[in-house]
């Protein structure tokens, strides 16, 4: 174990007690805590994003390595751009081209979705926010395109898909298999369900049975989903748990155990500190 | 029996910090002293067990890590156990990585399976593709041509100099894939954009907050079974005979949950007696 | 007007149909526009939205910091949190490989190299020999500094082996393992972020016991389902006699009797012949965990799961995919337009 994974260690375990500490009251380290998080999540996503995306795929693409001597007034005068962004951030630019796979060619097809990637970053100003709507759009009717063919397709048919099933050389009831019953069930449950979700006609009458019904089934799903938030929240806090007893043995020179010790300590002392500034 | 009801009554309104300790020390304390409860697989973690079995040896699985450290407890375990179960029955295994911690994620199980238990080879046994982002793009680039989408692996080695890449082209050259997934990306790109149009064999690992809303996939056959959340995990394990780290957190995960539904029933005899006192006066 | 109006709409449904009747059509210019480019540049843009969110952010803190407003110093434990990670991500690499390619005398360089990987050093010496002809030894941890890898680049140079100093790669130094980014990820994202999301396990329980109360007949129906599979689906829910669950059953309907009839004697005979019935049939068979099967938790459990809990998702599904497609529609042919401000 080196320094570093120790020194991690410990830093870890004051962050981790740090959000916890919050279950006792909204305190000092609980907002050190969350303010560092929102700090550091802000610049991890932004560097993820960069490096994994913007970097080889925009960059990579427009400022390819090229194939051998660069020729003509255009190519020299754009790699000579990019020789500039190179002095200004060697680490975004190396020498020569960004060689990610995407051929010796520039795609200045790309130089669109560059500006409009810019036009984006310029709402942070409000009298060009409006350049945003570009960069929105494309991500909109993208997105719109995309996922009206999927969802109807996976969600919507391959599910009418399932709920059509035979009742030829089935049981009439199984607990554990499929069964005339549990189709039956699943069937009803479906429909009923979908019927509760219409809400063109009022739910009173014959139609108001049906929903009723529905509801009865969609009450048993939010149950169902409950219990298993319940548990996954549980096992999330096992992980933590285990993370922290495994930082409270003594490769880590008992970190968990210095660190929540001291923060008792501590918070007892800005409690007391607390209660005496509200009474005087 | 008034003085018994008055204290039902003033415990429904317990300050929410006692509730907190029990709830630490209800976790806490099973992690250090175990019970041992046998685990019983359920159907669906079955079902997940009974398609990888019927894989051959030299079959080859897609296996896509879309979760990060934040849903590790959950699904890591079984991915890990997956993997186990992969390399036990000698099937070549590619992994890919919608998300970038997924990545970190693979390179962890497959130091503990891949290198130090079962000795695989890298490029031979298994080959980690990598993250590459883009969604639902790498999935119909992968359904398409991988080639397109990866070029080279998360080593840097070009996919043609890979000897288990050759003749493997698209996702329909794959016997099995398996999303270990905990939201977007994951199981449910996988089945709208490569397991329905292309008829792959499928099965999903998924946080136990998504289990409900995949489960009509797997009602209707889209999946082959689901492994749910932290106790998916440790059912495989049984499975397997290879207890991990799922297993061992499966006391603390049942006593918790007995305690909740205690809390639950405890909280609802206080409101029923708060009720009847009310409608008295 | 036409650019702040009627451009992004234009531009919504020319992609919009694009990328849906990608779907259907095989020209190979429009298959390989929308299958590659289209969504590579949905990518990058969205690339471009997470650097807008870190620049509001920063934006929003640093006004809080030069107005002095309440709380301003954490605003500024911000602002040196993404100073950090910006820091790791784009200006320190912290990772700095040594690679050793030859050595003359394998003990002599394993002195160096076993303190750098804390082994013994004849276990270092093992590694050294057991190393193919013409391959390089890695060592395992990157160094933080360029002059922490050169100063032991220069010392196995020293004894005889031949070492040199590689810089990871920018891009990759995101994923690789001893960086400065890593470290990040490890020991700061990771246990700020997983626990987060385990806090809410405290306020779940919490909100089980103070508001998750049975007022009415589908509050009762959540909390039940809710309860079987919490308990059903844990290994503690085998253990739990199928009896036991058929006595709470016993209670439950005559607690229904109570409250339908209103009357004493119907409600203490239902009770008595409950238990008794329950209690004979028990006699008879044994008393065994699983039996009735219907009312043992994980059986029980799972028939919820697999039917009535299906057919309520199934539902919800459906509806979302309807919605979905819907609202996907409207956006394409332009009706709506909330992207835009309107």
């Amino acid at each position: 174990m080196n320094g570093s994974e120790i020194f991690g260690a410990w830093v870890a375990v004051f962050l981790t007690l740090g959000i916890f500490s919050y279950l006792y009251k909204d305190n000092p380290f609980y907002k050190i805590a969350e303010h560092v998080f929102v700090g550091v999540s802000a610049g991890y996503w932004m560097t993820m994003a960069f490096w994994t995306q913007v970097q080889p795929n925009l960059f990579g693409r427009l400022w390819p390595i090229p194939e051998g001597e660069i020729s003509g007034f255009l190519m020299k005068a754009w790699y000579g751009i990019y020789n500039i962004f190179g002095f200004v951030l060697p680490s975004v630019f190396p020498d020569g081209g960004i060689d990610k796979g995407h051929g010796h060619d520039p795609h200045f097809l790309y130089l669109l979705p560059f500006a409009l990637g810019i036009m984006m970053l310029l709402s942070v100003s409000s009298k060009l926010s409006w350049l945003a709507r570009l960069g929105i759009a494309y991500t909109v009717g993208m997105a719109a395109g995309l996922r009206a063919y999927a969802f109807l397709n996976s969600n919507v048919l391959g599910q009418i898909k399932g709920s059509a099933v035979s009742f030829v050389d089935m049981p009439w009831f199984s607990l554990t298999g499929v069964s005339v019953f549990n189709n039956l069930i699943i069937l009803v449950g479906t429909i009923t369900g979908l019927l509760y979700f219409y809400f063109s006609k009022e739910h009173s009458g014959h139609f108001g049975k049906v929903t009723r019904v529905g509801i009865y089934f969609l009450m048993i799903s939010f149950g169902a989903s409950f219990g298993f938030a319940v548990m996954g929240r549980i096992s999330l806090l096992i992980g933590r748990f285990t993370d922290l007893i495994t930082y409270g043995t003594s490769t880590y020179s008992y970190a968990s155990i210095w660190v929540l010790l001291i923060m008792i300590v501590l918070l007892v002392v800005w409690t007391i500190k607390g209660e005496k500034k509200t009474v005087s | 029996m008034e003085k018994f009801l008055d204290f039902i009554v003033r415990a429904g309104s317990l300050d929410r910090r006692y509730i907190f300790i029990v709830i630490a020390l209800v976790v806490i304390l099973p992690l250090f002293f175990p019970l041992g409860l046998p685990i019983r697989p359920t159907s669906s973690s079955q079902d997940v067990y009974n398609t990888v079995e019927k894989l051959e040896a030299g079959d080859k699985a897609l296996v896509s890590f879309e979760y990060g450290p934040s849903t590790k407890p959950e699904i890591h375990p079984m991915a890990v156990a997956l993997l186990r179960h992969l390399f036990q029955k000698d099937v070549k295994v590619y992994i890919t990585c919608l998300w970038p911690d997924g990545q970190f994620m693979a390179m962890e199980a497959l130091e503990q399976v891949a290198d130090n238990q079962y000795n695989k080879v890298y490029g031979e046994d298994y080959v980690l593709l990598g993250y590459r982002p883009g969604a639902e793009a790498i999935i119909k680039g992968l359904v398409s041509n991988i080639r397109k989408v990866y070029t080279v692996d998360s080593r840097g080695d070009f996919l043609d100099d890979i000897p288990m890449m050759v003749d493997v082209n698209q996702v329909a050259d794959f016997d099995f894939l398996f999303s270990a997934s905990a939201g977007y990306p994951g199981t449910v790109e996988w089945v709208q954009y490569a397991a329905d149009p292309v008829g792959i064999t499928m099965s999903t690992g998924t946080t136990s907050i998504q289990v409900n809303e995949v489960m009509p996939y797997v009602q209707s056959g889209q999946i082959q079974g689901i492994l749910g959340g932290m106790p998916g995990a440790a059912e495989y394990e049984s499975l397997i005979g290879q207890a991990g780290i799922g297993t061992s957190g499966m006391d603390a995960q049942s006593v918790a949950h007995l305690v909740i539904v205690g809390f639950i029933i405890f909280g609802n005899i206080s409101f029923f007696v708060e009720r009847r006192r009310s409608k008295k006066y | 007007m036409f650019m702040k109006r009627q451009l992004p709409i234009a531009i919504a449904a020319t992609i919009g149909f694009l990328t849906l009747f990608g779907w259907f059509v095989d020209e190979p210019h429009i298959k390989s526009f929308v299958d590659d480019d289209a969504t590579q540049w949905f990518d990058i843009l969205a690339s471009f939205a997470m650097f807008l969110g870190a620049l509001n952010l920063l934006k929003m803190q640093a006004i809080k910091v030069i107005r002095k407003q309440k709380g301003w110093p954490y605003a500024a434990l911000a602002i040196l949190g993404f100073t950090f990670s910006f820091t790791a991500g784009f200006i320190l690499l912290g990772s700095y490989n040594v690679e050793i390619s030859q050595y003359d005398d394998p003990a002599k360089v394993a002195t160096v190299l076993a303190s750098e990987i804390n082994l013994d050093e004849k276990s270092a010496e093992n590694i050294l020999i057991a190393m193919p002809e013409g391959d390089t030894y890695i060592i395992d941890t990157p160094y933080f500094t360029k002059s922490g890898a050169d100063n032991v680049v220069e010392q196995i140079n020293a004894a005889g082996g031949t070492a040199n100093m590689r810089a990871t790669e920018w891009g990759s130094h995101i994923s690789t393992r001893g960086s400065l980014f890593n470290w990040m990820f490890r020991f700061i994202f990771t246990p700020l972020s997983a626990t987060m999301f385990a806090l809410l396990a405290f306020f779940v329980a919490s909100a089980s016991y103070r508001a998750f109360k049975i007022r009415n007949f589908e509050a009762t129906l959540l909390l039940i389902s809710g309860i079987i599979i919490m308990l059903g689906r844990v290994p503690i829910g085998g253990h739990i006699s199928a009896w036991f669950i058929l006595y709470i059953v016993v209670l439950a309907l005559s607690a229904g009797v109570n409250t339908w009839f209103k009357n004493r004697t119907y409600t203490l005979a239902s009770v008595v012949g409950g238990v008794l019935l329950v209690t004979i049939a028990g006699f008879i068979m044994g008393w065994p965990v699983d039996q009735p099967a219907i009312f043992y938790l994980p059986v029980l459990q799972d028939w919820i799961y697999n039917n009535p809990n299906v057919a309520g998702a199934r539902a919800i599904m459906i509806g979302i995919g309807l919605g979905i497609f819907a609202t996907s529609i409207r956006y394409i042919l332009g009706i709506e337009k909330s992207y835009i401000g309107e």
